[in-house]
Formats: structure tokens, C-alpha cells, sequence
């Protein structure tokens, strides 16, 4: 078969790339290896140096070592003049590299450490391959090949769906190459630091002296050569597909041109930050410093353990329940405002109008109105014979009054979305129930709620997710206080990030608030898969 | 089992529209009388106001011997089966047989018993759990009906219900209906705009035009004589041919004279002669006038011949299946008399040909 063909070609062909991919890791983690055991060599035989003493000119001395790295050379030289000036303290470890051998000089000091009076410099050879990364990736090759080719017989049998079979296979194909290149690397890497362990303790982590990828950058580079093959190739497949029409090629080529812009700002804006935070929620930065150490999950385990992070979390999750009482009101409030009444629109219009005013705008209105001592509320409160309360003062009323400017907020928005949903409520269905003999109470119970099912919750999910989200009313209102009781996620990360400058943890704190909501999103996928057909 | 009585009803809408201008109609109890014709003839806004989804401005409804004009749908022992068959789609087929039992207070194993007969009567019993997304469109009315069947009402009403469906489910649910109104013995009163549907299923055809009645007789009656050219036109395919001319001449020696000339008992003045396509004859005949064939339609069966008289009138002949003619041959037309029908100026039925 044709496509068998092509697929087996395809499968060498990714094999053959990912192999080359794999060379070039092992090459640059093997050259990490031998590059800490080179330098480790050249301080010690640095700090042993005496000033005074004539060094030889040329010293060579073989390090037998395990494994790929097989030799260390030694080379010492006096440096005089210009040399000396050149090399910086900061340059403590130069490194150069021809095709098979790579360089690197430490410079060495005199007596009371000021003056740079010479280099050692220290060579080492390429490593080899161990056979366990010709099996990865023979075997991942194999496992690549397999599932295009499987794409390529899906397609062939649906030519419509042709396109989304070869992405999915290659997003596939593309998480094995990566899952392989990190245990790969994680091997490596752990063989290294077994061999050197102080050294890579201490400079691992640190590639302006190694100028060598360390875990990250090699995952990274490798994620990004997987990315660049597997859209590649499917892209080639898709486009040389002979199944594919020119007009469908051409639709197909046209909707991408239309999706580019938005792609291009997704990954600048939205992925690349995400990935930036990702990054930085394993470091810890304090904005100030450019040394951004490594710490692993540190910043989480402190999250997990600060109780200001669950008082906030407690806060946000109490906030959110706004969300339905305001969905009640609106519903109530569509419900009224769908009768066919003179001057409807403007009333529509009226209630939909807090949700396109500014937050900020919002936020000092209502602190007006909850003002102590010259608020709306109070002054009408005390005409009425009431006392006054401090609203935004007092730690139990602060929450449920911001609660209470986020339902004023929502509910035009809401009204609007349930006001389109009562208009999708087919009227047969209504006058059937009529007839069956429901009255009004009935049928707005039995009929317009369940069908208004998706509606309510499309309401629920997203008004939740944006409840997550909440920051204006907080910063603006009550600044999390008083006491914290309004500190809500969003305002903590802030908080961390710039006022306490914790980037580190202000960012482990956005990937947990970013778990949640993808995990209340695909919530709202699932139970909107099952939505309620109207069209029966 | 009820009939149902219509007394001067007039709908007229708010834009100012009148749907309905003075329907007067008596429905037998146990009767299956359809209400006929184009749309926006005010047959659907007529079969509403039965319901009582909509109000009439003027006139009674009465049902049996109840005036229910006042009444709200769900006290007037009314079912309807609407286009869409209009199925609860957050229910299962179950729920939506027995909401109108639930409506009206039954209690739960009564519902149960009632909708499985009503669902085994109809076939429909293996799909009780099924939500009507999950049921084909002939499957749907099914349920449509057995929800109006399980409430036993006085009247049923059907809202072209079969409208939707594909031409073969449509003439077996065509029949299937007739043989469940012979079974059960219910009044029915069916909406559609599709005469075959009238002619095959009714046993009275109420046809209707701009509001207003125009006839309601046996289908075979209103085929054979109907009441108002418009009706000779709207039942019946091909359609009927109509040829202008005057009635003249006294006593019993009245003469439609036109492109054809024919021997009628009809009062005098400008009128149109109706003939059916099966009442034409073509072929040599003495005095008639020639026309030519313009189209030849051979459907098997019989066969459709279009012909245009010199003045240019457009006429349609049935003939045998085994005929055979040729487009731009010249013949000789003319009419079997007796089955020929004259209009008055109005459109009234003026009078019949004589031999």
C-alpha cells in the first residue's frame, strides 16, 4: 500500500533526526562531564602553584577516568603583559574548543592573589555513546514510525478528518521524543554527578562558567528540535497528501494565514509567559539580583505550608459563591426583562451597564457607598433609625461586600446571556406544555430551567473561573485587609511579586491559581459535552 | 369523544392582519376532518384558537356542548400534535408521555401502566428510556402522538405533523393514522397544506382560502364539485383545466361559449369553464378546435399532456399510460360535457355541462 510506504519513510526519516537530535545531547552532557572534571584539574593544579617558581613549560599528566571521558591534559603557561591584562578575574575559566578537543584554561595568581601570572590550561577529549541512547532512540524511531503510519491508514479512510489524525499522531510522536530525551538526559546527568560531585553541586547550575547546557537549556533545546521535526513532518505529510483537493489544501492554508496573528500573540503573551513563570517558580528572584538560583520545588512546599496561602485560597473559594446567588438574580431579572414591554430596552440597558464600566471606577464608587462614616449606605442606614457599621472595616461584612459589588457587576452580564438563552427556549415546547396542562410555575420549572441547563452552566463555570480571578475590587477596596479577609489569591501573587519581591513564589503561586482554573475549564468541558439538544 | 363547534371566528393580530374573518365549521364527534389549504390561509391560526394558544377576537369555541372560548389549553381536554412534534428534550420518552398525565395529578404506577400501552400500541415501547435526540423523525412522532393518546382527550389536534418526515414514513404514518382513527374512534381535526394528505386521510375536508371557508364536504364531493373555482383548483393534480368564456343563450338552451364551446344548464354572463385532465379528450371530433402538444409527461401509469389551444390557453390531458403522443403534433381537443363545471364571475360554482 501507498501509504504504508510512505509512512515506513516517514517513521526513518523522524528516526534519523531524532537520532542525530540524541547525538548531540549526549555530545554536549558528555562534554558537561568532562568539562567540570577539566576544571576541577586546572584549580587544583592552580592552587598548588607557586608564584615564584619557574613553572615547566609544558606539563602533561593523564587522568584516568570511567566511562566516556577518557584522558585530561594538562598544559601550563606563563603569561606576561598584555595576556595577563586580558584575562580577568572573572574570567577565571576560558573555554575554546576545536572539531575533536576542547580547551579550557584556569588562570592562576600570584602570592597575595592580585596579579594574574599565568594559565593552566587543561584539554579533554569527546565521549562515546553508551548503547542503552542507541536503544532510546532506535526504539522511539520505531514507536514514532508506528503511530504515523497508523495516521496516515486513519486518514486515508476520512479524508475530511485527515489533518487532525496526523497532528494528533504528531503531538504523539512529539511527547515520546521528549519523554525520552528528559529520562535520557536525566540519566546522564546523574551519571555525571555520581562521577563529580562536588563540582556539579556547585556549578551545574551555572553556565558562564561551563558555557555548557545544563538540564533545562538541553530539554528546552530538545522539546524545540522535537517541535520543529514533528510539525514539520506533518505539515510535509499533510501538504503532500495527494488525498487532500487543491481547494481543501487551499481553504486549509487560508484559515491558517487567518489563525497566524492570533497564534503568534498566543505564544508571545500568553505560552512564553506561562512558560517564563513555570521556570521561575522552580527559582528564586528578588527581582534585584540577576542570579536567579535554582531551588527546585522549595517555593512549593513553602506554599503548601503557608497559611496565608490557604487563608487566601479559603477567601477566593468563598468569594466565588457570588457566582450562583448572582445567577438566581439574573435569571429572575431575564425572566422579568423578556416581556414585551414599552421601553424594555432601556431598562436592559440600564442593568447591563456596571458590566462595561471600569473596575477601578466601580471599586471607588462602592468604597463611597461603605465609607464609614459619610457612606451612602450608613447615611441611609442612620436616616432609617439604624446604626451605622463599618463595612470594608470589619473583617466578617469586608468579603460579603465585595461580594456584593461583584453581583451588582455580573448580573447584567448575566441577565444578558440567560436573555438570549430564554429566547432559544423553542415557544412550541412551551405551548405544549400549555396544552399538557402545566401552569406558568410548572413550565418554567419542568421546561425553561432544564433547557436553560447549558446556559447555567456556561454561567456557573466561567463565573467561577473569573471569580478566581479577581484583583481590581480587592487592591482598590480593602488592599486584602482588614486582618487578611479579603486577601484572595490573585492579590497574595501580587503582593509576592512586587511588593515582597518573591518572583520565585509569586510564580508558584500563579502555576497553582492556573491549575485550578484548567482543571474548573475542562470541568465545563465535560459537562457541556452533555449538552441538552434543543432541536429535538 | 366530543365535537367541536366554531362560531364566527375572527383572529385578527395586533399589526392589524386578520388571520381568520368569520369561520363557521361543525366537526362531528369521532369525525377526522382536515382543514386544507395554502399557507396563510389561516388554517394553523384556526386549529390555535381550538387549542386556545391563541384568543380569538371574535366568535365562539365549543367543545361538545361546552363553550371553551375562555378556557386556558390545559382545560379543554385538547391534544395537540405539533410540526415539530415539540418532544421535552431533557426527558426520556417515558417522561414525555407522561408529563400530561403528571400535570394532571395521576399517580406514578398509573402514569407507568398507561404509557407502555400507549407506547406498545404505537411500537414505540423499546425506546421509553431513550431522550428524543436518540429517536429518528418518524420515532419522534410517534411520541408525539402517544403523548397526545395517553391523555384520552375529547379532540385531537395535529399541526401538519407529518410534514417533516421523508415521502415514504410520511404515506405509511399517512395510513397508519387513518387506521388508528378507525381503532379508537377519536375526533380528529388535522392541519395541512397538502391536498393528498386532505384527500386520502379526511373523511370531511374543510378547505380553506384567505380565512375564510370555502368548502367542507366529503374529499370525493369537494374533487367532483367544488363549491368555488379556487377549490377546483387547489385540490387535485394535475391541475384542473380553466378556460374563459361567457354563458349565454335562456331556458334550457345555455351555451358556454370560449375557445371551447359546450352545452351547459348555467346562469348567463361572464364565467370559466372547469375541466378535469381526465375529462379532456383528444382526437378527431366534429367542430372541435384544434391545439398543439407542447409537452409530453409519460409517468408510467398514465401519462400528462400539455397542449395550447390557438388563443393561447394552456391546457393538461390525462391519458392512458400506453398513449402515445409527440410533442408539436396538432389534435383536436375536446370536453366530456357532463363532467364539465362553470364558475360564475365570483368564482362560484354557476352550473355543470349538459349531454
Amino acid at each position: 500500500m501507498m501509504t504504508d510506504r510512505r509512512a515506513v519513510r516517514w517513521g526513518l526519516l523522524l528516526s534519523a533526526i531524532w537520532l542525530a537530535g540524541a547525538l548531540l545531547v549526549s555530545y554536549r552532557v558528555g562534554a558537561a562531564a568532562e568539562n567540570a572534571l577539566a576544571v576541577q584539574e586546572a584549580r587544583s593544579v592552580g592552587e598548588s602553584f607557586d608564584a615564584t617558581q619557574r613553572p615547566a613549560r609544558t606539563a602533561t599528566r593523564y587522568v584516568p577516568v570511567a566511562g566516556p571521558i577518557q584522558q585530561v591534559v594538562r598544559v601550563m603557561t606563563r603569561l606576561v603583559g598584555p595576556a595577563a591584562e586580558r584575562m580577568r578575574e572573572e574570567e577565571r575559566v576560558l573555554v575554546w574548543r576545536t572539531l575533536r578537543e576542547r580547551y579550557i584554561s584556569v588562570p592562576v595568581k600570584d602570592a597575595d592573589a592580585w596579579d594574574i601570572v599565568g594559565a593552566v590550561v587543561v584539554a579533554a577529549n569527546p565521549v562515546s555513546i553508551p548503547w542503552i541512547v542507541w536503544l532510546a532512540v532506535f526504539g522511539s524511531g520505531l514507536l514514532a514510525a508506528a503511530l504515523l503510519r497508523r495516521g496516515m491508514r486513519l486518514a486515508a479512510t476520512d479524508r475530511e478528518t485527515a489533518p487532525y489524525y496526523l497532528v494528533a499522531d504528531g503531538i504523539a510522536v512529539l511527547a515520546i521524543g521528549t519523554a525520552v530525551s528528559a529520562l535520557l538526559l536525566r540519566g546522564h546527568l546523574e551519571d555525571i554527578a555520581l562521577r563529580l560531585p562536588e563540582v556539579t553541586a556547585q556549578t551545574r547550575f551555572d553556565p558562564m562558567v561551563l558555557t555548557l547546557p545544563n538540564g533545562r537549556v538541553v530539554a528546552l533545546l530538545l522539546a524545540g528540535l522535537w517541535a520543529v521535526c514533528t510539525v514539520g513532518l506533518v505539515g510535509v505529510a499533510w501538504l503532500a497528501s495527494p488525498r487532500q483537493s487543491v481547494a481543501t489544501r487551499r481553504t486549509a492554508r487560508t484559515a491558517w494565514a487567518f489563525l497566524a496573528p492570533s497564534a503568534l500573540h498566543l505564544l508571545c503573551f500568553t505560552l512564553g509567559p506561562l512558560a517564563f513563570t513555570a521556570w521561575l517558580s522552580v527559582h528564586r528572584w528578588d527581582l534585584l539580583e540577576i542570579d536567579r538560583p535554582f531551588i527546585g520545588l522549595a517555593n512549593y512546599a513553602e506554599l503548601v505550608r503557608d497559611p496565608l496561602f490557604w487563608k487566601a485560597l479559603r477567601n477566593t473559594a468563598l468569594y466565588s459563591l457570588y457566582v450562583p446567588v448572582t445567577m438566581v438574580l439574573a435569571l429572575g431579572a431575564a425572566v422579568l426583562l423578556n416581556q414585551p414591554l414599552r421601553g424594555i430596552r432601556v431598562l436592559r440597558a440600564m442593568v447591563f451597564l456596571p458590566a462595561i464600566v471600569s473596575y477601578v471606577a466601580i471599586a471607588m464608587v462602592w468604597q463611597w457607598i461603605y465609607h464609614a462614616d459619610y457612606g451612602l449606605l450608613n447615611h441611609v442606614l442612620r436616616s432609617l433609625g439604624a446604626s451605622g457599621h463599618d463595612w470594608l472595616g470589619d473583617p466578617a461584612t469586608a468579603l460579603p461586600a465585595l461580594m456584593v459589588v461583584s453581583v451588582w457587576v455580573q448580573l447584567g452580564y448575566q441577565m444578558v446571556v440567560y436573555l438570549a438563552g430564554l429566547q432559544g427556549v423553542p415557544a412550541t415546547l412551551l405551548e405544549a406544555a400549555r396544552l399538557d396542562g402545566a401552569n406558568a410555575w410548572t413550565r418554567f420549572w419542568q421546561v425553561t430551567v432544564p433547557l436553560l441547563r447549558p446556559v447555567s452552566l456556561y454561567l456557573l463555570v466561567t463565573g467561577i473561573i473569573w471569580s478566581f480571578q479577581v484583583f481590581a475590587l480587592v487592591y482598590v477596596m480593602t488592599e486584602g485587609g482588614p486582618t487578611r479577609a479579603t486577601d484572595v489569591l490573585v492579590y497574595q501573587i501580587y503582593q509576592n511579586a512586587w511588593e515582597f519581591r518573591r518572583m520565585g513564589y509569586a510564580s508558584a503561586l500563579s502555576w497553582v491559581l492556573f491549575a485550578l482554573l484548567v482543571g474548573l475549564t475542562l470541568l465545563q468541558w465535560r459537562l457541556l459535552n452533555k449538552r441538552v439538544e434543543h432541536a429535538a | 369523544m366530543a365535537g367541536v363547534r366554531l362560531q364566527h371566528l375572527v383572529k385578527r393580530f395586533p399589526d392589524g392582519s386578520t388571520a381568520v374573518s368569520g369561520l363557521t365549521l361543525d366537526v362531528q364527534a369521532g369525525e377526522f376532518l382536515v382543514l386544507v389549504g395554502p399557507s396563510g390561509c389561516g388554517k394553523t391560526t384556526a386549529l390555535r384558537m381550538i387549542a386556545g394558544l391563541e384568543v380569538p377576537t371574535m366568535g365562539r369555541v365549543l367543545i361538545g356542548e361546552q363553550d371553551v372560548t375562555d378556557l386556558p389549553p390545559g382545560d379543554r381536554d385538547v391534544a395537540m400534535v405539533f410540526q415539530n412534534y415539540a418532544l421535552y428534550p431533557h426527558f426520556t420518552v417515558q417522561e414525555n408521555i407522561e408529563f400530561p398525565l403528571r400535570m394532571r395529578k395521576v399517580v406514578a404506577t398509573e402514569r407507568a401502566r398507561r404509557a407502555r400501552e400507549v407506547a406498545e400500541s404505537l411500537g414505540i415501547a423499546p425506546y421509553l428510556a431513550r431522550r428524543p435526540a436518540e429517536l429518528s423523525g418518524g420515532q419522534r412522532q410517534r411520541v408525539a402522538l402517544a403523548r397526545a393518546l395517553v391523555r384520552e382527550p375529547a379532540v385531537f389536534l395535529f399541526d401538519e405533523p407529518l410534514s417533516n418526515l421523508d415521502a415514504q414514513v410520511r404515506a405509511a404514518t399517512r395510513a397508519e393514522l387513518v387506521r388508528l382513527h378507525r381503532r379508537l374512534g377519536i375526533t380528529i381535526i388535522h392541519v395541512t397544506h397538502d391536498q393528498v394528505e386532505a384527500m386520502s386521510m379526511a373523511q370531511r375536508v374543510a378547505v380553506m382560502h384567505e380565512g375564510r371557508l370555502e368548502q367542507c364536504a366529503p374529499p370525493m364531493e369537494v374533487y367532483g364539485t367544488p363549491a368555488t373555482l379556487f377549490t377546483a383548483q387547489f385540490v387535485g393534480s394535475p391541475l384542473v383545466n380553466t378556460i374563459s368564456g361567457r354563458v349565454d343563450g335562456s331556458g334550457g338552451r345555455q351555451v358556454f361559449t370560449g375557445p371551447l364551446v359546450v352545452p351547459v344548464h348555467a346562469t348567463p354572463g361572464d364565467a370559466t369553464l372547469a375541466v378535469r385532465p381526465e375529462h379532456l379528450r383528444l382526437g378527431p371530433a366534429e367542430g372541435a378546435p384544434e391545439a398543439t402538444i407542447v409537452l409530453v409527461e409519460p409517468l408510467g401509469a398514465e401519462t400528462i399532456v400539455h397542449l395550447a389551444l390557438h388563443d393561447g390557453t394552456e391546457l393538461r390531458a390525462r391519458l392512458p399510460g400506453n398513449s402515445t403522443m409527440e410533442a408539436g403534433a396538432v389534435v383536436q381537443v375536446s370536453v366530456d360535457p357532463m363532467q364539465a363545471l362553470v364558475f360564475d364571475a365570483a368564482g362560484r360554482l354557476a352550473g355543470r355541462g349538459r349531454g
